[in-house]
C-alpha cells in the first residue's frame, strides 16, 4: 500500500478538540425556543395505574405541556422492538395502565427549564394499585407467578433446548462430569454521558427532527417513523459526539416522548437523562443463572458441554432473547467441544429492562466456561494453563466451525496463551505464590481466555421466531474528493470514542495515496447527508466487519475514477498509472503526473474534459455486506456473529486477610484482533474493556430487594472502578489477520470485558484455595471475602 | 436561607473575566457555567458529586460544580477547561493527553485536565500512586485510566525536563 498509514499508532484527530472541552455533545446543543423535559417515574415495581391527575402541573407558570401514557397511546403507535421477537405486545413510550419496574416513565413535562419541569412533576398525582412483584427469574418461570403481561400468559419469552452432536452419549462415556451452577449480577457500562435528545416538529412540512446520542440511528429512525405515523423520509436524525455508549444508548421510546411533547407544544424539546434515571431505568445487562455440565476424559479433554441458561430480562420486550442467542454463538469459547447442548430461558421480571452492554451475554458465558475450566483443572490436578492448551482449537484447524455454527476464522489460541504466560512470568509467579503461602499471605493467579466475535447477523433470530424478519450485517460509507482534491468521508456508524475520524482517514489515505491530513471524516451522523442502512450504527463490535469494507469500497471507486480521468487526460492506459503523494503519475515517468486537485477540477468544473460517458463529480457511496452472514441451516446452526478475535488474561491478586479487600497486583492481556488499524486506538480499547471486566468482578451490582426496589441507584452504592481499582494493564498482541474482512482487522471493543470477570474470579479463588472456597457469583466484594475468610473452608459461595 | 426560586445577584470572575448575573438560588455552578455562560466544556456526569466530570477550579482548588450553587460564588474566581486552554494550541498537559490518547469518548476529559492541573500545580513530580489518588475522584468509563496516568506522568516529566533545561 502506498503510504502505509494503516497500522500506525497515529495520534487522534478528535483528541485535539476533546482535550480542550470542545467536543459537541447532545446536551451542548441548543435550539431557539427550546423547552426542557423531565419524566415522572414509577416508585413501584409492579402496579396498576388507577388515575393520573395533571391539572396542577399544567397550570404551573413556565409549563407548556404534560404528557401521560394514555395520551401517548392515543397520539403514537407502540414502540417496535429492536430485534425480531415473538413476544409482541403493544408497549408505548409511557406506561399506559400498568407499571412493571421501578423507574418506568409514566408522565412527562415540558417547561422553560429543567428545574421548572421537575417542579411540575411534584404536582402530578398518580394513584397506583400495587400488584404482586416477581424479581427472581426462577420464580418468574413457575406456574402461578405474577405475570408482567397477562396477555402473554407467561413470563417466559423464550424456552428451547438446542442440541448439537450426541451430548448424552458423550456424557455416558466420559471419565467424569463436572456439574456447577454459576450466577451473574446485573451491571452496566454506564457511559459517563447519559442518554438524551432533542426533538423538533415542523407542522408545515410534517417533518420531525432529532438530535440524539442514540448509537443505532438506522433502526431508530424506522422505529420513530412507525410510532409517529410519518414516512421515514420525514424523520431527520443527527448524532453529535457521543460520550460513550457500550450498547446502552438505544432507547427510541425517550425520543418519542420528546417528539410528542414537541408536536404538542410547537417548540423543540430537550431531555437529558439524569444519573438516577440512567442507573434505574435505561438498561442493565441481564443477570442470570447457568447450570453447566462439562464431560471430560481423565487427561482433561472436554467431550461435551451442556448448559441451562436463565437470562433475567427484567421488563424487556424490545431486545429479549438477545443475551441467550449471543451466548449460544460464543458457547465453545475457543475450545474444541464436539457435542454441545444449550437450554435457553429468556424470562421477564419486574426489574429495569435489560439490553445490550459491552459483550452482551458473553462475559457470563465466558465466566461460566472459564470458571468450570479452573475447577476441572483443580479436580484433575492439572495446571489450568495446560488444561486449556489441551482443548483449544489450534491454528491448523482454522477456519473452525463450532457445533452451533460459529466460525473461528483465524488465530492461534495456544500461542496467545503462551505469550500471555511469558509476559506474566507465570512460572515465576507460581514460585512467588508458593513462597507467599508459606508466609500465610494470600496470593492468587487467575487465567481466563476467550474468543471475541464481531459483527451481527440478524438472521440468527430465526432460531427463535421461526421466520426471517431481518438478516445480515452491513454498513454504508461515502467518500467524496472535493473540487480542491481534499477528501470528505461519512460513515453510517456514529462513533462513541472509537476514533473513526482518525482511523477512517488512515484507511482512505492508503486507498487513495494521500496524507490522512487531507481526509476529513464527518463527525457523528446526519440522516440527510450520511449514507446509512437499517443496520447502521455503533454496535456489535462491527467496525472491522462491515464499516471498513464500506470505506474501502467507496474509496476504491473514487480511486478507479481518478485513474480513468488521468488515463484520459494523459492518453495512457489505466494499467500504466499509479497513485501516490496526492497525484496520479505514469509508471516510470513521474514527471507525467496530474495532481488530485487538477483531476478533481476536471471532474467538477471542466466536465467537457471528462472521458466519454463519465459522470461528473468524484464521489462514491458503498455499502459492505459481510459475506459470512448466512441464514439458519436445517440443523439450527447459525453464525450469530461473524469474525473472531481472541485473548488471554493473566491476573495476580492479593487478598487482605483482615478486610477481605482484593487488590490486583499485576494484569496482563495478550490479544489478537487481526490486523491492528491503529494500535493506539486498539490498546486503549483493551484497557477500557478490561477495566469494565474488573468492575463487574469486584464492584458493580444493581441489587434489588424482593419488592423490586433498586438498592444501588447512585454512584455512591453502585460502585465503578476508579484509578485506585484498575491496575496498570499490560497489553501484548499477536496479529493473525482475518481472511474474511477487507483489511484483515477483527473486533476489539468488547474483548477485555469478556474474560475479565473470570480472570479475576479465578485469581481470587486461587488465592483462597487453601480454604476451599468456590466462587460461583460476582461481584467479589470485601464483605463476601471477609465472610469466607472468617467462616473457613466450608464457605463455598452459593450462586444467587 | 433563600427560597429555591429566589433570584440572587452574583458577581464573580470566570476564566479571568468579570461576570455579573442574577440567578435562581438553586442554580448549580455547573448549570450556570453551561447554560448561562455557554461554557459547555464542563460536563455533567452524575449530578451527585461522584463522577468528577464537572470539576472546575474555584480560587485554584478543584471543586465539583454540580455540588455548588452559583450564588455561593460571590467574589470567587472560577477556572474551567476553557480557561485552561491557550488561545492557540494546547497546554503541555493537554498535549500529553493527546499524545498518550488519554481519552476515548472525551466526556470525562475536561474534568481530568482540571484535576491534574491542580495536582501538577501542587506537586512538581508526583509518583504514579499520587497521580492515581489525585484522579480517583474522576470516573472514566472508557480508558481504564492507564493512558491518563501515563499522560500525567509524561506532562510532569516534560515540565521537569523543561525547568531543568532553563535552570
Amino acid at each position: 500500500m502506498p503510504g502505509g498509514w494503516v497500522g500506525r499508532p497515529l495520534p487522534l484527530k478528535e483528541d485535539g478538540r476533546l482535550v480542550a472541552g470542545r467536543g459537541r455533545f447532545v446536551d451542548d446543543l441548543g435550539r431557539p425556543r427550546l423547552l426542557h423535559a423531565a419524566m415522572l417515574r414509577s416508585p413501584h415495581a409492579h402496579a396498576r395505574i388507577v388515575a393520573i391527575e395533571t391539572r396542577e402541573a399544567e397550570t404551573l407558570p413556565g409549563v407548556f405541556a404534560v404528557l401521560t401514557g394514555a395520551e401517548a397511546a392515543a397520539r403514537s403507535g407502540p414502540v417496535r422492538p429492536l430485534i425480531p421477537t415473538t413476544a409482541v405486545v403493544p408497549d408505548y413510550c409511557l406506561a399506559v395502565d400498568r407499571v412493571r419496574h421501578v423507574g418506568e416513565p409514566v408522565a412527562a413535562v415540558a417547561a422553560v427549564d429543567r428545574a421548572t419541569s421537575e417542579d411540575a412533576l411534584e404536582r402530578i398525582r398518580v394513584e397506583y394499585a400495587p400488584l404482586p412483584v416477581v424479581v427472581d427469574p426462577e420464580l418468574a418461570i413457575r406456574p402461578g407467578a405474577p405475570l408482567l403481561y397477562p396477555e402473554l400468559g407467561t413470563n417466559v419469552v423464550w424456552h428451547d433446548t438446542l442440541t448439537y452432536g450426541d451430548v448424552d452419549a458423550a456424557m455416558g462415556r466420559a471419565d467424569g462430569v463436572l456439574r456447577e451452577r454459576f450466577a451473574i449480577q446485573r451491571y452496566a457500562s454506564t457511559p459517563l454521558e447519559t442518554f438524551g435528545g432533542i426533538a423538533e416538529y415542523d407542522p408545515g412540512t410534517d417533518v420531525f427532527e432529532f438530535w440524539t446520542n442514540d448509537q443505532r440511528p438506522g433502526l431508530t429512525i424506522s422505529i420513530l417513523a412507525a410510532s409517529l405515523g410519518v414516512p421515514q423520509s420525514r424523520v431527520r436524525l443527527s448524532c453529535p459526539d457521543i460520550g460513550g455508549a457500550f450498547g446502552n444508548k438505544r432507547r427510541p421510546a425517550y425520543l418519542l416522548i420528546c417528539a410528542l411533547l414537541a408536536r404538542k407544544t410547537g417548540r423543540p424539546v430537550k431531555w437529558i437523562e439524569d444519573r438516577l434515571e440512567n442507573l434505574t431505568a435505561l438498561m442493565h445487562a441481564c443477570n442470570g443463572i447457568m447450570d453447566v455440565e462439562l464431560a471430560y476424559r481423565g487427561d482433561g479433554t472436554v467431550l461435551a458441554l451442556s448448559v441451562r441458561d436463565i437470562a433475567d430480562e427484567g421488563k424487556n420486550l424490545i431486545t429479549p432473547t438477545q443475551h441467550n442467542l449471543i451466548k449460544l454463538g460464543n458457547i465453545a469459547n475457543g475450545y474444541r467441544i464436539p457435542a454441545i447442548r444449550y437450554e435457553a430461558w429468556s424470562v421477564l421480571t419486574n426489574k429495569c429492562p435489560s439490553g445490550a452492554n459491552r459483550g452482551i451475554g458473553k462475559p457470563f458465558m465466558c465466566f461460566a466456561i472459564e470458571r468450570a475450566m479452573a475447577l476441572l483443572a483443580r479436580r484433575l490436578g492439572l495446571d489450568p494453563a495446560e488444561l486449556r492448551l489441551r482443548n483449544y482449537v489450534t491454528a491448523d484447524q482454522m477456519p473452525y466451525t463450532t457445533p452451533p455454527g460459529a466460525q473461528y476464522d483465524s488465530g492461534d489460541y495456544p500461542a496467545t496463551l503462551r505469550l500471555a504466560l511469558e509476559r506474566f512470568d507465570y512460572a515465576g509467579r507460581r514460585d512467588e505464590q508458593a513462597r507467599a503461602r508459606r508466609e500465610d499471605w494470600l496470593l492468587g493467579i487467575g487465567i481466563a481466555t476467550s474468543v471475541e466475535p464481531a459483527g451481527t447477523n440478524l438472521a440468527s433470530y430465526e432460531i427463535i421466531t421461526g421466520k426471517r424478519a431481518a438478516s445480515g450485517s452491513a454498513e454504508a460509507a461515502m467518500v467524496r474528493m472535493e473540487p480542491d482534491g481534499h477528501v470528505r468521508v461519512a460513515l453510517g456508524d456514529p462513533p462513541s470514542g472509537q476514533g473513526y475520524e482518525t482511523v477512517v482517514a488512515q484507511i482512505v489515505a492508503d486507498e487513495l495515496g494521500l496524507d490522512p491530513e487531507a481526509v476529513t471524516v464527518a463527525r457523528g451522523f446526519d440522516s440527510t447527508t450520511t449514507p446509512w442502512l437499517y443496520l447502521s450504527g455503533n454496535y456489535s463490535n462491527k467496525f472491522s466487519v462491515t464499516d471498513v469494507g464500506a470505506v474501502v469500497g467507496a474509496a476504491a471507486r473514487v480511486r478507479e475514477k481518478l485513474l480513468r480521468l488521468a488515463a484520459h487526460r494523459l492518453e495512457v492506459a489505466v494499467a500504466d498509472l499509479e497513485l501516490g503523494g496526492g497525484a496520479v503519475a505514469v509508471r516510470g515517468a513521474p514527471d507525467r503526473r496530474l495532481s488530485f486537485a487538477e483531476l478533481a477540477r476536471t471532474a467538477y468544473a471542466d466536465v467537457l474534459g471528462l472521458p466519454p460517458g463519465e459522470e461528473p463529480g468524484l464521489e462514491s457511496r458503498h455499502a459492505h455486506q459481510n459475506p459470512l452472514a448466512k441464514p439458519v441451516d436445517a440443523e439450527r446452526r447459525v453464525r450469530s456473529q461473524l469474525v473472531f478475535s481472541n485473548a488471554a488474561h493473566c491476573c495476580l491478586v492479593e487478598v487482605d486477610r483482615r478486610t477481605g479487600l482484593v487488590r490486583i497486583l499485576k494484569y496482563v492481556v495478550v490479544h489478537d484482533c487481526g490486523r491492528e488499524l491503529n494500535p493506539l486506538i486498539v490498546e486503549g480499547m483493551v484497557h477500557g474493556a478490561t477495566a469494565h471486566g474488573i468492575g463487574a468482578a469486584l464492584l458493580e451490582e444493581f441489587r434489588y430487594d424482593d419488592q423490586g426496589q433498586l438498592l444501588t441507584s447512585t454512584f455512591v452504592d453502585y460502585l465503578k472502578p476508579t484509578a485506585m481499582d484498575v491496575p496498570l494493564i499490560e497489553v501484548g498482541r499477536l496479529e493473525h489477520p482475518s481472511p474474511v474482512t477487507p483489511l484483515g482487522a477483527k473486533g476489539v471493543g468488547e474483548g477485555g470485558a469478556i474474560p475479565g470477570p473470570a480472570a479475576v474470579a479465578n485469581a481470587v479463588e486461587d488465592a483462597l484455595a487453601p480454604l476451599g472456597v468456590v466462587i460461583r457469583s460476582l461481584p467479589i466484594t470485601p464483605e463476601r471475602v471477609w465472610r469466607w475468610l472468617s467462616r473457613g473452608a466450608d464457605s463455598a459461595s452459593p450462586a444467587r | 436561607m433563600p427560597a429555591p426560586r429566589e433570584r440572587l445577584a452574583v458577581r464573580l470572575t470566570v476564566n479571568g473575566g468579570p461576570v455579573e448575573r442574577v440567578v435562581e438560588a438553586r442554580r448549580s455552578l455547573a448549570d450556570f457555567l453551561r447554560e448561562d455562560l455557554g461554557l459547555t466544556g464542563t460536563h455533567v456526569g452524575c449530578e451527585h458529586g461522584v463522577c468528577g466530570a464537572c470539576t472546575v477550579l474555584v480560587d485554584g482548588r478543584s471543586v465539583r460544580s454540580c455540588l455548588l450553587f452559583a450564588a455561593q460564588l460571590e467574589g470567587a474566581s472560577v477556572t474551567t477547561i476553557e480557561g485552561l486552554t491557550p488561545a492557540e494550541g494546547l497546554s503541555t498537559l493537554q498535549e500529553a493527553f493527546r499524545a498518550c490518547h488519554a481519552m476515548q469518548c472525551g466526556f470525562c476529559t475536561p474534568g481530568m485536565i482540571v484535576t491534574t492541573t491542580e495536582l501538577l500545580a501542587d506537586q512538581s513530580a508526583p509518583s504514579t500512586e499520587e497521580i492515581r489518588e489525585a484522579i480517583s475522584g474522576n470516573l472514566c468509563m472508557c480508558t481504564g485510566y492507564v493512558n491518563i496516568v501515563r499522560a500525567v506522568e509524561q506532562a510532569a516529566a516534560g515540565r521537569a525536563a523543561a525547568s531543568g533545561a532553563s535552570a
